[in-house]
This record gives structure tokens, C-alpha cells and sequence, in this order.
């Protein structure tokens, strides 16, 4: 950590702040200029925060140089994670594709879908059952009914479930159905419902918020880890700009630049981040050549008479396009699909 | 184009407004529903503009239903245009890897960057000598002595040139020296600059201003072509966002929504859309995956010594092996790179 004191601050002031950093456990190094002094907070800083030091008298300005965050670094953990499920890794050379509807809506319907999925190629079936709708008059989710018919399309599929958690209180209850739990955009900063999914050893499926920065998505998954559960896959989703031709823009550049920072399998969600299933596919494409570690797609057998999302949901001919094509990019950059 | 009534509109105001759409040489489409009286304007309606309605009494909103532009969108003109350079096309089958320093430095630097990006599979040369600098204290470039020095790498290796126009006082001179006029981001809606290119023949690199839509961008393209000139490329460079860890957001939607909406050939610049050079293949890569029709990189043969835009210059091994791997993205997308005429295929060769 840099910390800049401002023009003239007297000695007082710098010998204070020096005393701050050391009783932290940190080193001060501190650099005397013509005009400023600015003193270097050297160590295991990552659990100090900057508010430590900016309130201090003289201080003009506290830059942090190592991440805040630190076991979803990469300078933690040099080895990309790859996590295990049935039938498939992520995060090593195999390139999962998760798909399936944005709500379970019936049993017909989510069996279906599911083995039209399945047929496509597809390693893991989502299907949402407690849905975050912008409007309180929305289709809110099947609950734990679409859970029971969720599992029955594993059983029918074989395909490892991901599904949908929001609140602490359903942790519980959905554990005892879903393979991977999703953490929704909307709720990638609730605090309370990241820590108690640190508590459990399910997987996490991790998505990006709307707003949220890269290094903020990294503390953020920072909550899961820190409480044992380290298997958390990230996955970008788009982000709020002031493009309006598409839902989300996706950060395309997010890819490689978690890649960087982080050992976490990276995937992408091509539905949200377009929200036009006339754009999925060149965004599945892209995500793969860019290095992303799998894609979780929206499928539904009837996309105009979906309850949710049909304008991004793919239909199953589309999504055995997409999967075909998505093989031979992954290929085209030494990866392979399950 | 529809027009929506206020709830309490008057018939009067509604006839007003009727009778102002027909003047306008357009069809009426009255729709009276219980709460509000939505007039549909019919026919030619991309030139004129929401605010002739907007202001009138009694009118809520109006909503265009067709784009603002014609002579860029695809309705307009189905087939991909082809924009033709030395030797190749930028749009069809061909893929166009535009490579280069951000300045024109000297001469050797020049010289010895366009030789090496030429060995490694580029197809055109970029440089800029007219530089929009964010500070006025930076590099701003060397003028016409930098044309001169790129038509010196032209002559050389037989790639075409893109450099950038910063104003329309260096049309004259610009047109002498370069293949294609890049009009940067900063100048996307400078549109003096824009109705002068459209007076040229020369082809054009428009690049996405750096909070401009897509729409906007078209609206842009649309000045340089309603001038004659139609052989405008399209430049996807990144956008500002809130995020920081990289210098802009490649807004890599933009690709496909841009194919869909237009025929013109879309470029993307994975140099400046990311800001650093460690991301510029995984991106470039995106891009081609993306259905995008060309790259626009920079390359350095120092990026640390260069005197602008080092942190995002590849080196032209880095650059060799990002068309290595384009190349392997474009033959699955049935696509293969641009070769300029003069190309001579280098010793090792290149996928």
C-alpha cells in the first residue's frame, strides 16, 4: 500500500501514520520528496483496509498495489482450480456447456428440455425455481415442486443440476436436490447469503453483477472461499452500459483478465449478456476463442411461449447449432467439449 | 413512426397532427384505444426527424419504428459490402489484419515495423501522424513527413496504409498518401470531417466514439456515404464503462449486432479495446469468432521506448503468434486471412 501524505504535512502527521503501519504488522518505507512524502506499507496487507489509513491527519491519498483479495488469486494459487462433477471437469481443458430453460415451468416441460439438451450435447441442466423478476407481479418460480422435477431430469438425463439459490433460508432445502448452486447477479453482493454459501461444500456457480467490477466480483467470491467452500466457478453475464442495442453488454475483455487474476474457471452466460438469442451464438463462440472455460446457455422448446426470457432462449435445433460450433472453436484453441 | 396521444388529447390537437404526418408525404394508421389514440406514420420516414412531432400539442411520444439511417443498413442494401484494398477485399471471405505502431516515430522505426508485420501475416500497415492526444503536451505527431515515411514502408512491402485524419484541412494532403482514412474515435460525430470524407473516394475506418451507441455510429457512417463515398469499415474499439482493470470495454455484441443491422465490413481493434497487450490475442481471437471482418493491432518493435500507447502494442513475435491463432479461428469460421497483392510469403510462413 501507497500511502501519499499531502504537501507540508509536518513530521507529526508522518511519524503517525508510520506508527499506524507498523502496529498493523506492515513495514514503512517511507519516501521523503521536495513537495511529498509518501510511505510504502509493505507485507501481508491484503486484510488492511485503505479506510485505515485515509483518515488520518495529513494523509492526502492511500493506493493499494498488492489485491485486496487473495484466495481467488492467482498469486495464491498458481494452478488453474479444475473442479469435478459427473460426467465432465471445468476449468481444465474440457470446455462444459450448462443449458437449459431460465424457469422450470412444468414437468413436461422441464423433461423435455432436458433431454433435448442432453442430445445437443450438453453437460449440466439449469433450470431456475426461486426467480429474482424485476417485477413483483412476475412468475416467481415453482419452488421446491420444480426442485422435484428437476431431479427427475437427472435421473432421466443423467445431466448434474444447477439451480437458482436467493435467500439463506433456502439453502438447506435446495442442497439436498442441486449439484451446483447459482449465485444470482443480483445478489452478488449479499453478504449474508455468500457467507452461509461459504458453509457449504456444494459448488457455486458465481455471476458477475450488473455494475459490479472485476475486483469487486473477486472479493465478493472472496466470502465463499474464506468460509472453505473453494469450489467457485465465475461466471460473466454482462454489465450495465450505455448501449441499449443489447440487454447487457458483454465484457468480452472480463475473460481473459480473470483469467489473469484468478484460478477460478471462468464461464460465460451468452443469454444474459446479449438478451437476444439472435447474438448467442457468435458471443458463445467468441467467449470459447477468448479462453472462457464453458458457457451456460437458456434453451427452451418454445421460446415465444416461454413464461421468462424467450426472447434470449435458444431452441433446441439452435442449440445443437451452437454446440457444434462452439466444438470447433474450442478445438481451434486446444480445448475440447465433454 | 408512431405517435402517441396524451390521454386527455383533444380531437382537434389529434387532427392537427394527422394532417401534419400526410403533409410530411406519409400514410396515416389511426388507432383510437380506450385510454389513448396512437397515430401510425407510414412510408419514407428515416429523414425526418421525432422532434417535428414531439413538440406538438397534445402529443405524448413519439417511437420510431424503422432505423434513422438507410444507406447503412442492411434493409437498405441485404448483400455484405466489399471494401476493396491492394489485392484483397475487407467484408467477404477475407479476413484483414491491419497492423502497426500508434505513431509514425522515424523512419527506421517505420521501415523496420511494417517489414516485420508484413513476415508476419499482416495485410495492411497502420501509423499514426496526425496523433489526438489526450494531453496537448504529448507526441502529437510528424505531419506530412510521416506520410511520406509510410508511403516509403508502402513502396517496400506492398501493404496499403491506414492512417488517421484528425481534421478536414489534412484531406488533401491524406488522400495523396493513404489507402483508407481512419477517422478515430474522438471525431466520430465531427461532422465536418465526416461530409468531407464522404466528398472522397478513399476508404474509410470509422471508429466507434468511445460513449457512442451503435446506432450512432451508423448514424455517423451514414454522413460518409449520403457524400457518395461508400466504401466505410466499421471500427468496434471498446467503449467507457465503470470498469477499470482494463483501459475500455470491447463491446463484443457490437460484432454481431452490427452484421445484422448493416453491410458494411465490421473491424475490431483489440489494442485499444483492451488497453494492454497481455489480453490483445485473447481478444483479436473473440473478435474473428464473433463474425468480426478484420483487426486493427498495434505493434511496436519496442513497446517499452515507443512514444505513445506502449502498454497495448504487441511486439511482432506476440503479433505473429495472435495471427497464428486468428488464422486458426478464421478457417473455422470458413474464413481465411487477407493477403495484399505484393505479399511475398515470408521463409517460415504463417497458418
Amino acid at each position: 500500500m501507497m500511502i501519499i501524505m499531502r504537501p507540508g504535512a509536518p513530521r507529526e502527521q508522518i511519524d503517525a501514520v508510520i506508527a499506524a503501519v507498523e502496529g498493523h504488522k506492515l513495514s514503512a518505507h517511507p519516501i521523503f520528496g521536495v513537495e511529498q512524502t509518501i510511505i510504502g506499507a509493505v507485507g501481508d496487507g491484503h486484510y488492511v483496509l485503505k479506510e485505515t489509513f485515509e483518515a488520518f491527519p495529513g494523509v492526502l491519498e492511500v493506493q493499494r498495489i498488492s489485491k485486496p483479495y487473495k484466495l481467488a488469486s492467482r498469486q495464491f494459487h498458481e494452478q488453474d482450480s479444475v473442479f469435478e462433477f459427473n460426467g465432465f471437469t471445468i476449468g481444465g481443458t474440457e470446455v462444459p456447456i450448462i443449458a437449459g430453460p431460465c424457469s422450470v415451468e412444468g414437468r413436461t416441460q422441464i423433461l423435455e428440455v432436458a433431454q433435448a439438451v442432453k442430445e445437443a450435447g450438453a453437460n449440466a441442466l439449469r433450470g431456475g425455481v426461486f426467480k429474482p423478476r424485476t417485477s413483483p407481479y412476475a412468475f416467481q418460480g415453482l419452488g421446491e415442486e420444480g426442485l422435484e422435477y428437476m431431479a427427475e431430469a437427472r435421473e432421466k438425463t443423467g445431466l448434474p443440476l444447477v439451480v437458482e439459490v436467493m435467500a439463506v433460508s433456502q439453502i438447506e432445502m435446495m442442497e439436498k436436490y442441486v449439484d451446483i448452486f447459482q449465485l444470482g447477479a443480483r445478489n452478488m453482493q449479499n453478504f449474508n447469503l455468500l457467507r452461509a454459501l461459504g458453509e457449504t461444500r456444494t459448488p457455486v456457480l458465481f455471476k458477475r453483477g450488473m455494475s459490479a467490477t472485476i475486483e469487486e466480483m473477486l472479493m465478493a467470491s472472496e466470502y465463499i472461499l474464506n468460509g472453505g467452500n473453494h469450489k467457485v466457478i465465475l461466471c460473466e453475464r454482462g454489465i450495465r452500459t450505455f448501449e441499449t442495442a443489447t440487454r447487457n453488454t458483454t465484457d468480452i475483455n472480463a475473460v481473459p483478465v480473470l483469467k489473469k487474476l484468478t484460478h477460478l474457471p471462468v464461464v460465460m452466460d451468452p443469454s444474459h449478456s446479449t438478451g437476444d438469442s439472435a447474438y448467442v451464438q457468435s458471443i458463445a463462440r467468441a467467449s470459447v476463442a477468448a479462453g472462457a472455460d464453458g458457457l451456460i446457455v437458456e434453451v427452451h422448446q418454445d421460446p415465444p411461449r416461454a413464461i421468462s426470457d424467450g426472447k434470449q432462449s435458444l431452441t433446441p435445433e439452435a442449440f445443437a447449432k451452437m454446440v457444434k460450433q462452439v466444438k470447433a472453436v474450442a478445438e481451434a484453441v486446444d480445448r475440447k467439449l465433454v | 413512426m408512431m405517435i402517441i396521444m396524451k390521454a386527455n388529447a383533444t380531437p382537434q390537437q389529434t387532427e392537427a397532427v394527422i394532417a401534419k404526418v400526410k403533409a410530411e408525404g406519409l400514410n396515416v394508421h389511426l388507432s383510437q384505444g380506450v385510454e389513448a389514440t396512437i397515430i401510425g406514420a407510414i412510408g419514407e420516414t428515416h429523414s425526418i426527424p421525432l422532434e417535428r412531432f414531439e413538440g406538438m400539442d397534445g402529443v405524448e411520444v413519439v417511437q420510431r419504428i424503422t432505423k434513422p439511417y438507410k444507406l447503412a443498413s442492411r434493409q437498405f442494401h441485404p448483400e455484405d459490402s466489399l471494401v476493396p484494398l491492394d489485392g484483397f477485399h475487407v467484408g467477404g471471405d477475407e479476413i484483414a489484419v491491419i497492423a502497426g505502431p500508434c505513431s509514425v516515430e522515424s523512419r527506421s522505426q517505420i521501415l523496420e515495423t511494417a517489414q516485420a508485420v508484413k513476415e508476419a501475416g499482416a495485410s495492411a500497415l497502420r501509423g499514426g501522424v496526425f496523433k489526438p492526444r489526450t494531453s496537448p503536451y504529448s507526441f502529437q505527431g510528424l505531419g506530412e513527413e510521416g506520410l511520406e515515411l509510410l508511403a516509403e514502408a508502402r513502396e517496400a512491402t506492398g501493404l496499403p496504409i491506414v492512417a488517421e485524419i484528425m481534421s478536414q484541412v489534412q484531406v488533401d494532403v491524406m488522400v495523396k498518401y493513404v489507402d483508407v482514412l481512419q477517422v478515430g474515435a474522438r471525431n466520430m460525430q465531427n461532422f465536418n470531417l465526416l461530409r468531407a470524407i464522404g466528398e472522397t473516394r478513399t476508404a474509410v475506418l470509422l471508429k466507434r466514439g468511445l460513449s457512442a451507441s451503435v446506432e450512432e455510429l451508423l448514424m455517423s457512417a451514414e454522413y460518409i456515404l449520403a457524400g457518395g463515398n461508400n466504401r466505410v469499415m466499421l471500427c468496434e474499439r471498446g467503449i467507457r464503462t465503470f470498469e477499470t482493470s482494463t483501459r475500455n470495454t470491447t463491446d463484443i455484441n457490437a460484432i454481431p449486432v452490427l452484421k445484422s443491422l448493416t453491410h458494411l465490413p465490421v473491424i475490431l481493434d483489440p489494442s485499444h479495446s483492451t488497453g494492454y497487450s497481455e489480453f490483445v490475442a485473447a481478444v483479436a481471437r473473440a473478435g474473428i469468432a464473433a463474425g468480426a471482418d478484420g483487426l486493427i493491432v498495434e505493434v511496436h518493435p519496442d513497446p517499452a521506448k515507443a512514444v505513445s500507447d506502449g502498454r497495448q502494442s504487441l511486439k511482432p513475435e506476440a503479433f505473429a503468434a495472435m495471427v497464428k491463432q486468428v488464422g486458426q479461428i478464421a478457417q473455422v469460421m470458413g474464413r481465411k486471412l487477407a493477403v495484399s497483392s505484393a505479399y511475398q510469403p515470408a521463409k517460415q510462413g504463417w497458418a
